[in-house]
């Protein structure tokens, strides 16, 4: 249970450090541009999506996350990617080109590219999720129309898991105090915590409801100001819209080619 | 069954998108009108407890391995169908958006494989009907690992349909349908009776927590015995696993090596070689890609040094 206590520590050390340079729905829309952008890429035309690299490079950098941890976080993706990609070059054997004597086949180019789209598509979440409030993201979400009960649970969510986590590590020790050692969970017990911690948290969900109403709580929560788009924010986000839409549609393989033949 | 953004194209992941918000909408519309005051808290609460819960693994028996739960069964019995699809779907947002866990392209596509197919489908088609308003622990276990298996094939239905609509992988559809469900079979046992046993205690300590004994609700199957048509929904979906489990388990006795398998039936040959690819001449596309790949690498380089010293020297200087 150690990543109990792990994600303990994520959202609190993420809660202390975002520190938003530009407003969350201009680094949400630029995100959503790229993420399309990367997955258009046909699939056999690895090379087009090395050059989108250039935005998880430059913005990782530029706010101050640095593309090496970027880079490292987003190898976590490869099992999944790999499970999915590693039949290609098995079943699609038709030669796509030479390199020498090494023939590579057009499974190889598929691989590739899935590989490449996984990492890429995943380090554009990562750095949308370093520096975005989730506050903002509530905001902007409110704002283009969503439910106010899908806001409003999503906002409580998010502020009760820290205190539901913070049960259930109460109740882990209490639990490995008299566990003489024993780590694993064994079913049944499994089902009695699970159980105790679903009971506390229902209590838990009563004395909110209780404090909220004596609060005259109307259905909706209210949340902070409105969000601000500042010069510098609209500028980024033109500047980052153009650029992928260039590192997208301009051929740079091509070009590189002719400059260097 | 997270998936990941890589693994859809835009156009699935428009449309599922699109479904997922539609989806959201009608819940949203629907929790309204639920004559139970305290259901706002209770489901943002019940949604920090499904998170919490997730990172709680339980020993499986005689494999080495762990397990937890998804929840989305057990959500249902005690809040109804739309309010847990709304608390589950909140979760793979908060998920997706704080631990970049499941890709946010993909997630219309994972709130309706993992959220609409166990809240909406499973438990109205499968729970409810086996469960109805009884509070008999054999009862309640059976609607709650039937309901877990059939959400969880379904979701794994929708993955495969999903990946392949998308264009993604080169497995045969028949062949990647048959290693998701085989897979999610077993993870659907494992999930039901984690979910039964949460169910169960819940019943022993407080059986009004339950949805079906809370007042103001309609359960439309009487406590009494599976009526025909339940019971003939129960029979087929019984065959189904029968037949895929037996399928499998002979498979598996006959080749060891799953991978091994695989590559046989879906290209025709035993082992993969260099030998295997034919040779032919260079193509013209040669130089494009492999300069593209190895040039485009090399510049990447360059700009992420660029990058870092510029900005981190500004910074320095700052």
């Amino acid at each position: 249970m150690g990543q109990l206590e792990k994600t303990y520590q994520q959202i609190v050390r993420l809660d202390n450090s975002r520190k938003c340079t530009y407003s969350s729905p201009a680094i949400l829309i630029v995100t959503l541009l790229y993420l399309i952008c990367v997955l258009s890429v046909p699939i056999y035309q690895p090379h087009k999506l090395i050059w989108l690299a250039a935005y998880p490079i430059v913005a990782s950098e530029m706010e101050g996350i640095g593309y090496g941890r970027i880079f490292l976080r987003s190898l976590w993706i490869l099992p999944l990617v790999l499970f999915i990609g590693i039949f290609n070059p098995f079943i699609e054997t038709e030669i796509a080109f030479r390199i020498g004597n090494v023939a590579i086949s057009r499974g190889w180019l598929s691989f590739t590219s899935i590989l490449f789209r996984g990492l890429l598509s995943f380090q554009a979440v990562l750095i949308l999720v370093g520096k975005t409030g989730f506050i903002d993201i509530f905001n902007s979400l409110r704002k283009i129309g969503c439910p106010a009960v899908l806001t409003t649970q999503l906002l409580l969510t998010y502020r009760y898991i820290s205190v539901i986590i913070d049960q259930a590590m109460i109740m882990k020790r209490a639990r490995e105090a008299r566990g003489y050692g024993r780590k694993s969970y064994p079913l049944k017990m499994w089902g009695q915590f699970i159980g105790q911690l679903l009971v506390l948290s229902m209590q838990r969900a009563t004395w909110i409801h209780r404090a909220m109403d004596a609060r005259g709580f109307d259905g909706t929560l209210p949340i902070g100001n409105a969000v601000k788009w500042t010069k510098s924010s609209r500028l980024w986000l033109i500047v980052w819209c153009v650029i992928i839409i260039c590192l997208r549609f301009i051929d740079f393989s091509t070009l590189i080619k002719h400059l260097l033949l | 069954m997270h998936m990941a953004d890589a693994l859809v194209s835009p156009a699935v992941a428009g449309v599922a998108g699109a479904a997922a918000a539609v989806l959201i909408g009608v819940a949203s519309h629907k929790v309204k009108s639920i004559k139970r005051e305290d259901i706002v808290p209770l489901m943002g609460v019940m949604g920090a407890f499904i998170f919490a819960a997730q990172m709680i693994n339980f020993s499986i028996p005689g494999t080495g391995s762990s397990g937890h739960i998804i929840g989305g069964i057990l959500l249902a019995s005690l809040m109804g169908p739309w309010a847990a699809f709304i608390t589950l779907s909140s979760v793979l947002i908060i998920q997706c958006l704080i631990f970049a866990d499941g890709g946010l392209m993909a997630l219309g596509c994972n709130i309706i494989n993992m959220a609409a197919m166990s809240c909406l489908v499973a438990y109205p088609l499968i729970y409810r009907p086996i469960a109805g308003i009884s509070t008999s622990k054999w009862r309640l276990s059976l609607a709650a690992v039937t309901a877990c298996v059939f959400g969880l094939e379904l979701g794994a239905l929708a993955v495969t349909a999903e990946t392949e609509l998308s264009g993604v992988t080169a497995l045969p559809t028949s062949s990647f349908l048959a290693l998701m469900t085989s897979i999610h079979l077993a993870i659907g046992l494992c999930e039901g009776i984690a979910t039964a046993l949460v169910i169960c205690f819940v019943v022993s300590y407080k059986k009004d927590m339950l949805f079906s004994q809370q007042k103001n609700v309609s359960v439309p199957v009487s406590s009494g015995k599976l009526s025909k048509k339940t019971k003939t929904v129960l029979w087929s979906f019984a065959a189904v696993a029968l037949v895929l489990a037996i399928g499998f388990t002979w498979i598996a006795s006959e080749n060891p090596d799953g991978l091994e398998w695989s590559i046989a039936k879906i290209t025709g040959a035993t082992e993969l070689g260099v030998a295997s690819i034919p040779s032919t001449a260079f193509i013209p596309d040669y130089d494009s890609t492999f300069a593209g790949i190895v040039g485009g690498v090399i510049v990447m380089v360059m700009l992420w040094c660029i990058c870092a010293l510029l900005f981190r020297r500004k910074k320095k200087i700052a």
